[in-house]
Protein backbone atom coordinates (compact mmCIF):
# COMPACT_ATOMS: atom_id res chain seq x y z
CA UNK A 1 0.00 0.00 0.00
CA UNK A 2 1.27 3.49 -0.80
CA UNK A 3 0.30 6.94 0.36
CA UNK A 4 1.11 9.53 -2.29
CA UNK A 5 1.36 13.12 -1.09
CA UNK A 6 -1.74 12.67 1.05
CA UNK A 7 -3.28 15.80 2.54
CA UNK A 8 -6.25 15.88 4.82
CA UNK A 9 -8.22 18.43 6.75
CA UNK A 10 -11.57 17.91 8.36
CA UNK A 11 -13.28 20.99 6.98
CA UNK A 12 -12.76 23.46 4.22
CA UNK A 13 -10.54 26.25 5.41
CA UNK A 14 -9.54 24.30 8.51
CA UNK A 15 -5.99 23.44 9.48
CA UNK A 16 -4.30 20.62 7.58
CA UNK A 17 -4.01 17.58 9.85
CA UNK A 18 -1.77 15.82 7.33
CA UNK A 19 0.03 17.91 4.74
CA UNK A 20 1.80 15.85 2.16
CA UNK A 21 2.36 12.40 3.59
CA UNK A 22 4.15 9.91 1.36
CA UNK A 23 4.81 6.42 2.65
CA UNK A 24 4.78 2.83 1.62
CA UNK A 25 3.99 -0.39 3.44
CA UNK A 26 4.69 -3.67 1.72
CA UNK A 27 3.12 -7.05 2.39
CA UNK A 28 4.80 -8.72 5.35
CA UNK A 29 5.78 -5.39 6.88
CA UNK A 30 4.64 -3.86 10.13
CA UNK A 31 4.83 -0.15 10.90
CA UNK A 32 4.30 1.49 14.25
CA UNK A 33 2.79 4.96 14.07
CA UNK A 34 4.23 7.22 16.74
CA UNK A 35 3.47 10.77 17.68
CA UNK A 36 2.20 12.91 20.49
CA UNK A 37 -1.50 13.29 21.27
CA UNK A 38 -3.38 15.03 18.50
CA UNK A 39 -0.54 14.67 16.00
CA UNK A 40 -2.82 12.87 13.57
CA UNK A 41 -2.04 9.22 14.29
CA UNK A 42 -5.68 8.12 14.28
CA UNK A 43 -6.35 10.23 11.22
CA UNK A 44 -3.48 8.56 9.39
CA UNK A 45 -4.68 5.11 10.43
CA UNK A 46 -8.23 5.84 9.30
CA UNK A 47 -6.89 7.04 5.96
CA UNK A 48 -4.96 3.81 5.55
CA UNK A 49 -7.96 1.73 6.60
CA UNK A 50 -10.18 3.51 4.07
CA UNK A 51 -12.45 5.21 6.57
CA UNK A 52 -11.32 8.69 5.58
CA UNK A 53 -10.60 9.91 2.06
CA UNK A 54 -7.66 12.19 1.43
CA UNK A 55 -8.61 15.71 0.42
CA UNK A 56 -5.61 15.72 -1.91
CA UNK A 57 -3.22 12.98 -2.91
CA UNK A 58 -4.20 9.34 -2.95
CA UNK A 59 -3.89 5.97 -1.29
CA UNK A 60 -3.10 3.24 -3.79
CA UNK A 61 -2.84 -0.54 -3.69
CA UNK A 62 -4.75 -0.87 -0.46
CA UNK A 63 -5.40 -4.59 0.11
CA UNK A 64 -8.96 -5.65 -0.53
CA UNK A 65 -9.51 -7.04 2.94
CA UNK A 66 -8.84 -4.52 5.66
CA UNK A 67 -9.31 -5.14 9.37
CA UNK A 68 -9.61 -1.97 11.45
CA UNK A 69 -9.56 -1.96 15.23
CA UNK A 70 -10.69 1.49 16.36
CA UNK A 71 -9.24 3.16 19.40
CA UNK A 72 -12.53 2.85 21.26
CA UNK A 73 -14.68 -0.08 20.30
CA UNK A 74 -18.36 0.96 20.00
CA UNK A 75 -19.85 -1.45 22.52
CA UNK A 76 -23.17 0.38 22.77
CA UNK A 77 -25.01 -1.98 20.44
CA UNK A 78 -28.00 -4.22 21.10
CA UNK A 79 -26.28 -7.51 20.33
CA UNK A 80 -24.56 -10.27 22.23
CA UNK A 81 -20.90 -10.87 21.45
CA UNK A 82 -21.66 -13.96 19.36
CA UNK A 83 -24.47 -12.31 17.45
CA UNK A 84 -22.41 -9.22 16.73
CA UNK A 85 -19.35 -11.13 15.55
CA UNK A 86 -21.43 -13.49 13.43
CA UNK A 87 -23.20 -10.56 11.80
CA UNK A 88 -19.87 -8.84 11.12
CA UNK A 89 -18.44 -12.05 9.67
CA UNK A 90 -21.45 -12.44 7.40
CA UNK A 91 -21.25 -8.80 6.36
CA UNK A 92 -17.58 -9.37 5.55
CA UNK A 93 -18.68 -11.99 3.06
CA UNK A 94 -18.20 -15.22 5.01
CA UNK A 95 -20.77 -17.96 4.55
CA UNK A 96 -22.87 -18.99 7.52
CA UNK A 97 -20.72 -21.99 8.44
CA UNK A 98 -17.46 -20.11 7.86
CA UNK A 99 -18.66 -17.19 9.96
CA UNK A 100 -19.61 -19.55 12.82
CA UNK A 101 -16.22 -21.25 12.62
CA UNK A 102 -14.36 -17.95 12.57
CA UNK A 103 -16.34 -16.69 15.56
CA UNK A 104 -15.64 -19.89 17.50
CA UNK A 105 -11.95 -19.68 16.69
CA UNK A 106 -11.45 -16.04 17.61
CA UNK A 107 -13.61 -16.00 20.71
CA UNK A 108 -11.54 -18.94 21.98
CA UNK A 109 -8.20 -17.40 21.09
CA UNK A 110 -8.99 -14.03 22.58
CA UNK A 111 -10.49 -15.46 25.76
CA UNK A 112 -13.99 -14.24 24.88
CA UNK A 113 -15.64 -17.64 25.26
CA UNK A 114 -17.19 -16.85 28.69
CA UNK A 115 -18.68 -13.63 27.30
CA UNK A 116 -20.27 -14.97 24.16
CA UNK A 117 -23.83 -14.58 25.39
CA UNK A 118 -23.19 -11.29 27.18
CA UNK A 119 -24.77 -8.20 25.67
CA UNK A 120 -22.09 -5.86 24.41
CA UNK A 121 -23.03 -2.80 26.52
CA UNK A 122 -22.39 -4.94 29.62
CA UNK A 123 -18.79 -5.74 28.65
CA UNK A 124 -15.81 -4.21 30.40
CA UNK A 125 -13.64 -1.90 28.32
CA UNK A 126 -10.88 -4.47 27.85
CA UNK A 127 -13.31 -7.21 26.85
CA UNK A 128 -15.02 -4.90 24.39
CA UNK A 129 -11.59 -4.10 22.94
CA UNK A 130 -11.08 -7.83 22.38
CA UNK A 131 -14.37 -7.97 20.46
CA UNK A 132 -12.91 -5.18 18.35
CA UNK A 133 -9.81 -7.30 17.70
CA UNK A 134 -11.93 -10.34 16.90
CA UNK A 135 -14.10 -8.56 14.31
CA UNK A 136 -10.98 -7.40 12.46
CA UNK A 137 -9.53 -10.92 12.34
CA UNK A 138 -12.63 -12.91 11.31
CA UNK A 139 -11.31 -13.08 7.76
CA UNK A 140 -7.53 -12.79 7.69
CA UNK A 141 -6.92 -9.20 6.61
CA UNK A 142 -4.44 -8.15 3.97
CA UNK A 143 -4.01 -4.97 6.00
CA UNK A 144 -4.59 -4.88 9.73
CA UNK A 145 -4.89 -1.41 11.24
CA UNK A 146 -4.69 -1.31 15.02
CA UNK A 147 -5.36 1.98 16.79
CA UNK A 148 -3.83 1.81 20.28
CA UNK A 149 -4.60 -1.91 20.56
CA UNK A 150 -3.04 -2.25 24.00
CA UNK A 151 -5.35 0.29 25.54
CA UNK A 152 -7.54 -1.28 28.21
CA UNK A 153 -6.08 -4.77 27.82
CA UNK A 154 -4.72 -6.53 30.89
CA UNK A 155 -1.17 -7.86 31.08
CA UNK A 156 -2.18 -11.34 29.91
CA UNK A 157 -4.07 -10.01 26.91
CA UNK A 158 -1.29 -7.66 25.79
CA UNK A 159 0.71 -10.58 24.50
CA UNK A 160 -2.15 -11.39 22.14
CA UNK A 161 -1.56 -8.37 19.95
CA UNK A 162 1.89 -9.44 18.67
CA UNK A 163 0.40 -12.90 18.03
CA UNK A 164 -2.29 -11.42 15.82
CA UNK A 165 0.29 -9.24 14.08
CA UNK A 166 2.48 -12.27 13.42
CA UNK A 167 -0.46 -14.17 12.05
CA UNK A 168 -1.32 -11.45 9.57
CA UNK A 169 2.33 -11.05 8.51
CA UNK A 170 2.71 -14.78 8.05
CA UNK A 171 -0.31 -14.79 5.77
CA UNK A 172 1.37 -12.11 3.65
CA UNK A 173 -0.49 -9.14 5.09
CA UNK A 174 0.75 -5.80 6.35
CA UNK A 175 0.10 -4.26 9.76
CA UNK A 176 -0.13 -0.68 11.01
CA UNK A 177 -0.16 -0.06 14.75
CA UNK A 178 -0.36 3.17 16.67
CA UNK A 179 1.10 3.38 20.10
CA UNK A 180 1.82 6.14 22.54
CA UNK A 181 2.68 4.06 25.57
CA UNK A 182 5.89 2.42 24.51
CA UNK A 183 4.42 -1.03 24.00
CA UNK A 184 6.14 -1.00 20.65
CA UNK A 185 8.99 -3.06 22.06
CA UNK A 186 6.62 -5.98 21.71
CA UNK A 187 6.90 -5.63 17.92
CA UNK A 188 10.56 -6.05 17.06
CA UNK A 189 11.36 -5.45 13.44
CA UNK A 190 8.67 -2.83 12.93
CA UNK A 191 9.22 0.29 10.85
CA UNK A 192 8.62 3.50 12.76
CA UNK A 193 6.31 6.09 11.25
CA UNK A 194 6.54 9.25 13.27
CA UNK A 195 3.81 11.82 12.70
CA UNK A 196 4.59 15.42 13.63
CA UNK A 197 3.35 18.73 12.25
CA UNK A 198 1.28 16.92 9.65
CA UNK A 199 4.30 15.19 8.15
CA UNK A 200 5.49 11.62 8.43
CA UNK A 201 9.02 10.38 9.02
CA UNK A 202 9.60 6.78 8.03
CA UNK A 203 12.45 4.93 9.75
CA UNK A 204 13.16 1.37 8.73
CA UNK A 205 13.27 -1.38 11.29
CA UNK A 206 16.15 -0.89 13.70
CA UNK A 207 18.81 -3.57 13.47
CA UNK A 208 19.14 -4.15 17.19
CA UNK A 209 15.58 -5.34 17.51
CA UNK A 210 15.80 -8.94 16.37
CA UNK A 211 18.58 -10.72 14.66
CA UNK A 212 18.42 -14.15 13.17
CA UNK A 213 21.49 -16.11 12.25
CA UNK A 214 21.60 -18.11 9.06
CA UNK A 215 24.35 -20.61 8.44
CA UNK A 216 25.33 -20.75 4.80
CA UNK A 217 27.59 -23.26 3.11
CA UNK A 218 29.50 -22.07 0.02
CA UNK A 219 32.36 -23.64 -1.95
CA UNK A 220 35.67 -22.68 -0.35
CA UNK A 221 36.84 -20.93 -3.50
CA UNK A 222 33.95 -18.46 -3.35
CA UNK A 223 34.21 -17.52 0.33
CA UNK A 224 35.83 -14.16 -0.19
CA UNK A 225 33.39 -13.08 -2.85
CA UNK A 226 30.35 -14.22 -0.91
CA UNK A 227 31.47 -12.49 2.27
CA UNK A 228 32.07 -9.28 0.34
CA UNK A 229 28.66 -9.48 -1.31
CA UNK A 230 26.85 -10.21 1.97
CA UNK A 231 28.59 -7.27 3.64
CA UNK A 232 27.64 -5.08 0.71
CA UNK A 233 24.02 -6.11 1.20
CA UNK A 234 24.19 -4.83 4.76
CA UNK A 235 24.46 -8.20 6.47
CA UNK A 236 26.78 -8.72 9.38
CA UNK A 237 29.33 -11.52 9.05
CA UNK A 238 29.84 -13.04 12.49
CA UNK A 239 32.43 -15.66 11.68
CA UNK A 240 33.89 -17.66 8.82
CA UNK A 241 34.54 -21.26 9.77
CA UNK A 242 37.01 -23.36 7.77
CA UNK A 243 35.68 -26.89 7.59
CA UNK A 244 38.07 -29.52 8.98
CA UNK A 245 36.29 -32.13 6.90
CA UNK A 246 34.59 -31.07 3.68
CA UNK A 247 30.84 -31.48 4.25
CA UNK A 248 29.44 -34.36 2.30
CA UNK A 249 25.89 -34.20 1.11
CA UNK A 250 25.07 -37.64 2.44
CA UNK A 251 26.47 -37.20 5.95
CA UNK A 252 25.01 -33.99 7.33
CA UNK A 253 23.29 -31.89 4.77
CA UNK A 254 22.64 -28.48 6.27
CA UNK A 255 19.64 -26.96 4.59
CA UNK A 256 21.29 -24.75 1.99
CA UNK A 257 20.15 -21.17 2.13
CA UNK A 258 20.86 -18.93 -0.82
CA UNK A 259 23.26 -16.18 0.20
CA UNK A 260 20.90 -13.44 -0.93
CA UNK A 261 18.44 -14.46 1.77
CA UNK A 262 21.00 -14.50 4.54
CA UNK A 263 21.05 -11.81 7.13
CA UNK A 264 18.92 -10.29 9.83
CA UNK A 265 15.60 -10.82 8.09
CA UNK A 266 14.75 -14.36 9.14
CA UNK A 267 12.69 -15.62 12.04
CA UNK A 268 12.30 -12.62 14.32
CA UNK A 269 11.59 -14.71 17.38
CA UNK A 270 15.00 -16.31 17.41
CA UNK A 271 17.70 -14.83 19.52
CA UNK A 272 20.90 -14.08 17.69
CA UNK A 273 23.53 -14.47 20.37
CA UNK A 274 24.82 -17.91 19.50
CA UNK A 275 25.06 -17.46 15.77
CA UNK A 276 27.83 -18.02 13.32
CA UNK A 277 28.32 -18.31 9.63
CA UNK A 278 29.70 -21.65 8.45
CA UNK A 279 31.30 -22.46 5.16
CA UNK B 1 -24.63 -6.54 1.83
CA UNK B 2 -27.82 -8.32 2.89
CA UNK B 3 -26.06 -9.31 6.12
CA UNK B 4 -25.42 -5.65 6.88
CA UNK B 5 -29.04 -4.76 6.04
CA UNK B 6 -30.24 -7.45 8.45
CA UNK B 7 -27.82 -6.27 11.12
CA UNK B 8 -29.07 -2.69 10.87
CA UNK B 9 -32.73 -3.69 10.87
CA UNK B 10 -32.07 -5.88 13.91
CA UNK B 11 -30.35 -2.99 15.68
CA UNK B 12 -33.30 -0.72 14.89
CA UNK B 13 -35.91 -3.18 16.09
CA UNK B 14 -34.03 -4.39 19.17
CA UNK B 15 -33.40 -1.00 20.73
CA UNK B 16 -37.11 -0.22 20.86
CA UNK B 17 -36.46 3.02 19.04
CA UNK B 18 -38.66 1.69 16.26
CA UNK B 19 -41.63 2.16 18.59
CA UNK B 20 -41.76 5.96 18.62
CA UNK B 21 -42.28 6.50 14.89
CA UNK B 22 -44.63 3.52 14.70
CA UNK B 23 -46.81 4.95 17.50
CA UNK B 24 -46.72 8.39 15.88
CA UNK B 25 -47.79 6.83 12.59
CA UNK B 26 -50.63 4.91 14.22
CA UNK B 27 -51.76 8.05 16.04
CA UNK B 28 -51.82 10.03 12.80
CA UNK B 29 -53.74 7.27 11.05
CA UNK B 30 -56.16 7.02 13.99
CA UNK B 31 -56.94 10.73 13.75
CA UNK B 32 -57.17 10.52 9.96
CA UNK B 33 -59.65 7.65 9.92
CA UNK B 34 -61.49 8.58 13.13
CA UNK B 35 -63.78 11.07 11.45
CA UNK B 36 -65.92 8.64 9.50
CA UNK B 37 -65.81 6.50 6.39
CA UNK B 38 -63.88 7.79 3.39
CA UNK B 39 -63.37 6.64 -0.19
CA UNK B 40 -60.36 4.26 -0.01
CA UNK B 41 -58.15 5.70 -2.80
CA UNK B 42 -58.65 9.28 -1.66
CA UNK B 43 -58.01 8.31 1.98
CA UNK B 44 -54.77 6.57 1.04
CA UNK B 45 -53.54 9.74 -0.66
CA UNK B 46 -54.03 11.71 2.56
CA UNK B 47 -52.52 8.86 4.60
CA UNK B 48 -49.35 9.07 2.48
CA UNK B 49 -49.18 12.80 3.19
CA UNK B 50 -49.40 12.42 6.96
CA UNK B 51 -46.94 9.50 6.93
CA UNK B 52 -44.31 11.38 4.90
CA UNK B 53 -42.72 13.09 7.94
CA UNK B 54 -43.12 9.91 10.00
CA UNK B 55 -41.25 7.85 7.39
CA UNK B 56 -38.48 10.44 7.18
CA UNK B 57 -38.17 10.49 10.96
CA UNK B 58 -38.13 6.69 11.08
CA UNK B 59 -35.32 6.62 8.51
CA UNK B 60 -33.26 9.06 10.52
CA UNK B 61 -33.73 6.99 13.68
CA UNK B 62 -32.78 3.78 11.89
CA UNK B 63 -29.60 5.30 10.45
CA UNK B 64 -28.69 6.87 13.78
CA UNK B 65 -29.13 3.77 15.95
CA UNK B 66 -25.66 2.56 14.99
CA UNK B 67 -22.76 4.28 16.77
CA UNK B 68 -20.58 6.40 14.46
CA UNK B 69 -17.57 4.13 14.85
CA UNK B 70 -19.64 1.05 14.03
CA UNK B 71 -20.80 2.74 10.84
CA UNK B 72 -17.15 3.28 9.93
CA UNK B 73 -16.33 -0.34 10.77
CA UNK B 74 -19.08 -1.42 8.40
CA UNK B 75 -17.59 0.83 5.73
CA UNK B 76 -14.16 -0.77 6.15
CA UNK B 77 -15.80 -4.18 5.92
CA UNK B 78 -17.96 -3.75 2.81
CA UNK B 79 -16.72 -0.52 1.21
CA UNK B 80 -18.37 2.89 1.17
CA UNK B 81 -20.90 2.29 -1.61
CA UNK B 82 -22.39 -0.84 -0.12
CA UNK B 83 -22.32 0.67 3.36
CA UNK B 84 -24.54 3.57 2.17
CA UNK B 85 -26.79 1.25 0.16
CA UNK B 86 -27.24 -1.13 3.09
CA UNK B 87 -28.42 1.73 5.32
CA UNK B 88 -30.84 3.06 2.71
CA UNK B 89 -32.15 -0.41 1.91
CA UNK B 90 -32.76 -1.13 5.60
CA UNK B 91 -34.63 2.17 5.84
CA UNK B 92 -36.76 1.32 2.79
CA UNK B 93 -37.60 -2.12 4.22
CA UNK B 94 -38.58 -0.62 7.57
CA UNK B 95 -40.63 1.99 5.69
CA UNK B 96 -42.40 -0.72 3.68
CA UNK B 97 -43.40 -2.27 7.01
CA UNK B 98 -44.97 1.00 8.12
CA UNK B 99 -46.65 1.42 4.72
CA UNK B 100 -48.21 -2.04 4.96
CA UNK B 101 -49.61 -1.14 8.37
CA UNK B 102 -51.02 2.05 6.87
CA UNK B 103 -52.65 0.11 4.03
CA UNK B 104 -54.33 -2.40 6.29
CA UNK B 105 -55.20 0.00 9.10
CA UNK B 106 -58.34 1.66 7.64
CA UNK B 107 -59.93 -1.70 6.83
CA UNK B 108 -59.38 -2.88 10.40
CA UNK B 109 -60.92 0.18 12.05
CA UNK B 110 -63.66 0.65 9.50
CA UNK B 111 -62.22 3.92 8.26
CA UNK B 112 -63.09 3.36 4.63
CA UNK B 113 -66.38 2.73 2.90
CA UNK B 114 -66.95 -0.15 0.53
CA UNK B 115 -66.35 1.12 -3.03
CA UNK B 116 -69.48 2.57 -4.56
CA UNK B 117 -70.44 2.57 -8.24
CA UNK B 118 -67.79 4.31 -10.31
CA UNK B 119 -65.11 3.92 -7.62
CA UNK B 120 -62.08 1.66 -8.08
CA UNK B 121 -62.52 -1.77 -6.58
CA UNK B 122 -61.03 -2.54 -3.16
CA UNK B 123 -58.05 -4.26 -4.80
CA UNK B 124 -57.49 -1.36 -7.19
CA UNK B 125 -57.76 1.06 -4.26
CA UNK B 126 -55.14 -0.95 -2.36
CA UNK B 127 -52.83 -0.87 -5.38
CA UNK B 128 -53.30 2.90 -5.72
CA UNK B 129 -52.67 3.24 -1.99
CA UNK B 130 -49.44 1.24 -2.23
CA UNK B 131 -48.33 3.40 -5.16
CA UNK B 132 -49.08 6.64 -3.28
CA UNK B 133 -47.24 5.45 -0.17
CA UNK B 134 -44.19 4.27 -2.09
CA UNK B 135 -44.11 7.66 -3.82
CA UNK B 136 -43.94 9.21 -0.35
CA UNK B 137 -41.55 6.59 1.03
CA UNK B 138 -38.61 7.07 -1.34
CA UNK B 139 -38.36 10.86 -0.90
CA UNK B 140 -38.95 10.37 2.85
CA UNK B 141 -36.00 7.96 3.05
CA UNK B 142 -33.86 10.47 1.17
CA UNK B 143 -34.92 13.29 3.50
CA UNK B 144 -34.27 11.10 6.57
CA UNK B 145 -30.84 10.21 5.22
CA UNK B 146 -29.99 13.89 4.76
CA UNK B 147 -31.05 14.46 8.38
CA UNK B 148 -29.00 11.54 9.73
CA UNK B 149 -26.26 12.10 12.28
CA UNK B 150 -23.52 11.11 9.85
CA UNK B 151 -24.25 14.33 7.96
CA UNK B 152 -25.78 16.71 10.49
CA UNK B 153 -23.57 15.60 13.42
CA UNK B 154 -25.99 16.99 15.99
CA UNK B 155 -29.53 16.13 17.00
CA UNK B 156 -30.57 19.78 16.65
CA UNK B 157 -29.50 20.11 13.02
CA UNK B 158 -31.05 16.73 12.27
CA UNK B 159 -34.43 17.81 13.59
CA UNK B 160 -34.11 21.10 11.72
CA UNK B 161 -33.49 19.30 8.41
CA UNK B 162 -36.48 17.02 9.03
CA UNK B 163 -38.75 19.91 10.00
CA UNK B 164 -37.75 22.12 7.09
CA UNK B 165 -38.14 19.17 4.71
CA UNK B 166 -41.55 18.14 6.01
CA UNK B 167 -43.01 21.65 6.35
CA UNK B 168 -41.53 22.67 3.00
CA UNK B 169 -43.07 19.64 1.33
CA UNK B 170 -46.48 20.63 2.63
CA UNK B 171 -46.13 24.38 2.09
CA UNK B 172 -44.67 24.21 -1.41
CA UNK B 173 -46.90 21.30 -2.35
CA UNK B 174 -50.11 23.31 -2.03
CA UNK B 175 -52.15 24.14 -5.10
CA UNK B 176 -50.78 27.31 -6.70
CA UNK B 177 -47.35 26.92 -5.11
CA UNK B 178 -44.59 29.08 -6.59
CA UNK B 179 -42.06 26.24 -6.73
CA UNK B 180 -43.76 22.85 -6.50
CA UNK B 181 -40.80 21.16 -8.16
CA UNK B 182 -38.57 21.89 -5.19
CA UNK B 183 -40.38 19.31 -3.07
CA UNK B 184 -41.56 15.73 -3.57
CA UNK B 185 -45.07 15.42 -5.02
CA UNK B 186 -46.74 14.10 -1.89
CA UNK B 187 -49.64 16.58 -1.87
CA UNK B 188 -49.94 16.48 -5.66
CA UNK B 189 -50.36 12.70 -5.44
CA UNK B 190 -53.06 13.07 -2.81
CA UNK B 191 -54.91 15.58 -5.01
CA UNK B 192 -54.62 13.30 -8.00
CA UNK B 193 -56.09 10.39 -6.03
CA UNK B 194 -59.08 12.50 -5.03
CA UNK B 195 -60.21 12.62 -8.63
CA UNK B 196 -59.82 10.25 -11.50
CA UNK B 197 -56.19 9.47 -12.10
CA UNK B 198 -55.08 9.59 -15.75
CA UNK B 199 -52.13 7.36 -16.60
CA UNK B 200 -50.09 10.32 -17.78
CA UNK B 201 -50.45 12.05 -14.43
CA UNK B 202 -49.52 8.86 -12.60
CA UNK B 203 -46.36 8.51 -14.67
CA UNK B 204 -45.45 12.15 -14.21
CA UNK B 205 -45.92 11.93 -10.43
CA UNK B 206 -43.84 8.72 -10.28
CA UNK B 207 -41.03 10.25 -12.29
CA UNK B 208 -41.16 13.42 -10.17
CA UNK B 209 -40.92 11.49 -6.89
CA UNK B 210 -38.12 9.28 -8.19
CA UNK B 211 -36.19 12.22 -9.55
CA UNK B 212 -36.51 14.15 -6.28
CA UNK B 213 -35.38 11.11 -4.26
CA UNK B 214 -32.55 10.53 -6.73
CA UNK B 215 -31.24 14.06 -6.46
CA UNK B 216 -31.51 14.05 -2.66
CA UNK B 217 -29.77 10.67 -2.40
CA UNK B 218 -27.01 11.78 -4.76
CA UNK B 219 -26.46 14.71 -2.43
CA UNK B 220 -26.41 12.33 0.51
CA UNK B 221 -23.84 10.05 -1.16
CA UNK B 222 -21.68 12.98 -2.15
CA UNK B 223 -21.74 14.57 1.29
CA UNK B 224 -21.01 11.24 2.96
CA UNK B 225 -17.67 11.12 1.13
CA UNK B 226 -16.34 13.77 3.49
CA UNK B 227 -18.44 12.63 6.45
CA UNK B 228 -17.95 8.86 6.73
Amino acid sequence: MRLEDVRLRYRRGGPWVLRGVTARLDPGEVAVVLGRNGAGKSTLLQLCAGVLRPVRGRVVDRPHRVGWVPERFPADQPFTVTRYLTAMGRAAGLGRADADRAVDRWTDRLGLAPFRTVRMPDLSKGTAQKVGLAQAMLRTPGLLVLDEPWEGLDAAARGLVPELVDEVLTAGGAVLVSDHRGETVRLPGARHWTVADGLLTDEPATGDAAVAVVEVAVPAARVAGTVARLRADGHQILRVREPAVPPTRAAAPPAPVPPAGAGPTGDPTRDGRAGEVAW
Amino acid sequence: MSALVRMRLAGFLRTGRALAPLLAGLLALGILYGGGRARPAEAYGVSAVVLFPVLAWQTRILLDVEPDVQRRLAQVLVGPVRERLAGLLAAVLAGVGTVLVALVFPWLVGGVAAPGPGDPSAVAALALGLWAHLLALLPAVALGALASRALTRSAGYGVAVLAVGAVGTLALGLRGSVAPWLVPPVLATARALAGSLPAGTALLLSAWALAWAGVALAGYARWRRVRP
